[in-house]
């Protein structure tokens, strides 16, 4: 019996010891041509036309590059292209190629390429989400509901020997430049795009593996791609600068649990890592840690109101009274408390839709409210709510009842930090959270009353934040001029925005953009909150990795100083 | 016998037939869609992309459609990825069961040792201990288990990467995975153990003076399998298909997360695909596991 049992024993034991021999490796010092990173989970693409978030837009501007590209200092540089003119008027760019640019896989890479990705990038077959860029060409193909469906002939042109691109565009466009160095605008490789979409429903089919048929043209290529665990990149010996790429592998973790990624930073299994989880990110905020780096974003977080919503008639307020109200609730958000305990990591509190930054140069943004003095703005908001009829004790509580939903998903400290700002004054705020895709689909459908919203620029110019409120914007979660039977008269804007988008003068451009901008904040439906700003960590020994103002990060110049 | 299994498989396609039947309705049933994002997409891109996916169609139509290529072997291609879904399972099935399969084995293995050391030992220091721990684990959720493995043993001690650029390591994950079910097996092994040496028979075999590791093995375990069997089927189709939060904590790709990303991103097609994918082996297991039975215990007719 006592041997039988020892034996059993043995056979538990077993399993144990096998967990020892499986890690038996010790932590190597770091090698210093491979750097691991951690950005987000599986981007939805790597497919240049149809990658639409900023991970999978990070391993793309490492391992494809436009006509345009990135330097050090975070401006726009020739890419691809090694010089290009403008006409007189701004309409036409001619971009000159670098000569014997190559893809991946050794074939030359000409105009031709730029050509056929552009074209197809735009083309509704392709239904890239940011197809809308293209519109600014000339000769846009529209179908019969005004909505853009592709470039028509003579937008883009290329020399007969393929080392000139001619691009015409519609009206002259301070941004576009800017674009080229954006991924939609990346060239991809036409043999392997169209083999690998024999049906026409899988225009991405060449992306979703790495294999031959990813064949890219920057400084990286993609060699591995284990889905949902890793993805890795090592150098291109075809790209231009190939002899300046010291880190030759670039190791991506893919998880969706950031405190998994979080873990891997600290056991020192990631060098890089963005997405800090919000409890870590204050630790470090705290300690002053030297390995965390925070840099400005352009995009401005901020609550819509539904300019349509029936808790106006609800509240006996019209169209007029309608705005006071919300410019009261504007007033009653510490945005500085916000800021500075929650969101922790550089965040301005906003006055202006437009974000701090987003300057293309010339565009100042302006003060719709002063943000520093927070009880004076509370005292204005009560002054504001009094003058419509609200009526307050001596301690400045409501006596009237106002009471209303507001819409989100996640950001729980945020927006309960909003519900006790107005519930200071007696307003009764209910967070209603949602499941992502259902809080999306309710703001698109303006089934809301408030909602919390953020916009991250797209590029440095504010056209690309006002036109989300022009009528028929799918962005226009305020639902501007949507309700016939309101007074506000829309089409002002829409004009005002066609206007900007053809405007020729930039002086002009930057007085109409101010004027758009007016116009918006003068309904009080957007109530900005604060300017984002984007923590990261990198472990001291990385050097030159650089970004730019979309949040783009740039590993292919950093350098590893070994121990 | 045989007309049994083939009433079975039958009974198990129209399940299946069912299952699909419910998931279509519930995942067109609940709000949002496959292409809402953040930033809105243009109304013409939406259209394009629902003619190509056939999500322009009435919902019978895209129904039928959507199952009769899936007999023909194509469950179509991701909505968010455009991937192919057959490359999908063939890729992230073939670790879930590795996992699963390993951790149900060494849920197995050790409990029926532990519960067989604990009859045979009632009452004495190794029972007590063994029922303790296992009384412990089954109170600690997978999850809890798993973060605290990889903070020991990746944080604390160094000796496992968290993540690491090459493979991944599956000796934590499927100790996180094997825990719960393995402190099941165990006391389910203890008390029908203790029932099986009870029995009239092994004082039989006993009295005939049969070896005592024959009784315990031949009369008694055997005996006693029975009810762990019935635990053991469905425990390794839940095993392999309800990884998904260990996989995540131990970034592994496997079967689990693409099920539960589905149906965040109401990728329609990608849910009818993994969802039919499970439930076929939820049948296959509960089938396999009522033929086992049979052969452990003959006595017990299949009708």
């Amino acid at each position: 019996m006592k041997k039988l049992i020892a034996v059993m024993l043995i056979i538990v034991t077993l399993p144990v010891l096998a967990v020892c021999s499986g890690c038996s490796h010790t932590r190597s010092k770091t090698d210093p041509t491979m750097l691991n990173i951690y950005l987000a989970s599986e981007p939805n693409s790597l497919d240049p036309a149809l990658t639409i978030a900023n991970d999978g837009m990070i391993m793309l501007a490492n391992s494809f590059e436009g006509l345009m590209t990135y330097d050090k200092d975070g401006s726009v540089i020739p890419g691809c292209a090694e010089s290009y003119t403008v006409s007189d008027d701004g309409l036409v760019y001619t971009f000159t190629l670098r000569d014997n640019l190559k893809w991946s896989n050794g074939a030359p890479l000409d105009a031709n390429d730029f050509v056929y990705s552009w074209t197809r990038a735009a083309d509704i077959d392709t239904a890239a989400d940011y197809s809308y860029l293209y519109e600014i060409l000339a000769n846009g193909r529209y179908d019969s509901n005004g909505y853009f469906i592709g470039l028509g002939d003579g937008a883009v042109v290329a020399s007969d020997n393929g080392k000139t691109l001619t691009v015409t565009l519609k009206a002259p466009c301070p941004y576009f430049i800017d674009l080229c160095a954006f991924s939609v605008f990346f060239p991809v490789y036409e043999p392997v795009v169209t083999a690998n979409n024999p049906d026409g429903i899988t225009p991405g089919g060449w992306a979703v593996d790495a294999n031959e048929n990813y064949v890219s043209n920057g400084a990286y290529k993609l060699q591995a791609w284990d889905h949902d665990s890793r993805i890795t990149y090592v150098a291109n010996e075809n790209w231009r600068n190939a002899d300046k790429v010291s880190v030759t592998t670039l190791n991506y973790m893919l998880t969706t649990d950031q405190t998994a990624a979080y873990a891997a930073y600290t056991a020192g299994d990631l060098d890089f890592m963005q997405n800090l989880p919000a409890d870590d990110l204050s630790i470090m905020i705290k300690d002053k840690d030297p390995e965390l780096h925070i840099v400005p974003q352009l995009a401005t977080y901020y609550v819509s109101l539904n300019y349509n919503s029936k808790l106006y008639d609800k509240l006996g307020l019209d169209e007029e009274q309608a705005k006071v109200f919300r410019h009261a609730l504007c007033l009653l958000i510490d945005r500085k408390f916000i800021v500075e305990s929650i969101t922790q990591s550089g965040q301005i509190p906003a006055n202006s839709i437009i974000p701090v930054g987003a300057s293309n140069g010339t565009f100042k943004t302006t003060d719709y409210f002063p943000v520093d003095d927070y009880e004076a703005n509370v005292a204005e908001a009560i002054e504001l709510l009094k003058s419509i009829g609200f009526k307050f004790d001596d301690n400045n509580k409501l006596i009237d009842n106002i009471s209303f939903d507001f819409a989100c998903s996640g950001n729980n400290l945020l927006v309960e930090s909003i519900q006790s700002d107005f519930a200071s004054i007696g307003i009764n705020m209910t967070i209603d959270q949602q499941e992502w895709n259902v809080f999306i689909e309710n703001k698109r459908k303006g089934d809301f009353d408030l909602a919390y919203n953020a916009w991250g620029m797209d590029y440095d110019d504010p056209i690309n934040m006002l036109e989300l409120w022009s009528t028929n914007s799918g962005n226009n979660d305020a639902k501007f001029g949507r309700d016939p039977d309101k007074n506000l008269d829309w089409t002002v804007y829409d004009r005002l925005i066609e206007e900007i988008r053809s405007c020729t003068d930039k002086t002009a451009r930057d007085e109409m953009m101010h004027q758009a901008e007016d116009m918006l904040m003068d309904t009080w439906c957007l109530i900005p909150v604060y300017y984002s700003a984007k923590p990261y960590a990198m472990k001291e020994y990385v050097d030159g990795v650089f970004d730019n103002v979309l949040s783009t990060v740039f590993f292919y110049y950093a350098t590893i100083n070994a121990e | 016998m045989v007309k049994y299994v083939v009433k079975r498989i039958f009974l198990a396609i129209l399940t299946v037939i069912v299952i699909s039947m419910i998931t279509f309705l519930a995942m067109n049933a609940i709000p949002g869609g496959p292409f809402n994002k953040e930033k809105a997409t243009s109304p013409a891109v939406i259209a394009a992309l629902e003619t190509r996916y056939n999500l322009d169609k009435p919902l019978p139509q895209q129904y039928l459609l959507y199952m009769n290529n899936l007999i023909h072997g194509d469950p179509g291609v991701s909505l968010k990825t455009g991937r192919n879904i057959s490359d999908i399972i063939a890729e992230s099935f073939p670790i879930s069961a590795k996992l699963g399969l390993s951790a149900s084995l060494f849920a197995v293995a050790i409990g029926l040792v532990l519960g067989s050391i604990a009859a045979l030992m009632r009452n004495k220091l190794p029972d007590r201990l063994i029922i303790f721990f296992t009384t412990l684990i089954t109170a600690i959720p997978a999850f809890v288990l798993a973060t605290l493995l990889l903070y020991t043993f990746g944080i604390r001690l160094g000796i496992v990467h968290v993540w690491s650029p090459g493979k991944s390591n599956i000796v934590l994950p499927v100790i996180a995975l094997a825990c719960y079910p393995m402190a099941y097996v165990t006391r389910l092994t203890k008390t029908s153990m203790l029932d099986a040496l009870n029995q009239d028979y092994i004082r039989t075999a006993k009295a005939k003076g049969v070896g005592n590791t024959k009784v315990i093995f031949k009369h008694g375990l055997r005996n006693a399998l029975i009810p762990v069997i019935t635990y053991v089927g469905p425990m390794i189709a839940y095993i392999i298909t309800g990884s998904m939060v260990v996989e995540s904590i131990f970034t592994i790709g496997g079967l689990g997360s693409k099920f539960i990303n589905a149906i965040t991103n109401r990728d329609y097609t990608l849910i009818m695909a993994t969802t039919i994918f499970l439930a076929v082996i939820m049948v296959i297991a509960n089938l396999i596991t009522d033929i086992v039975y049979k052969l452990v215990d003959p006595r017990i007719t299949l009708e």
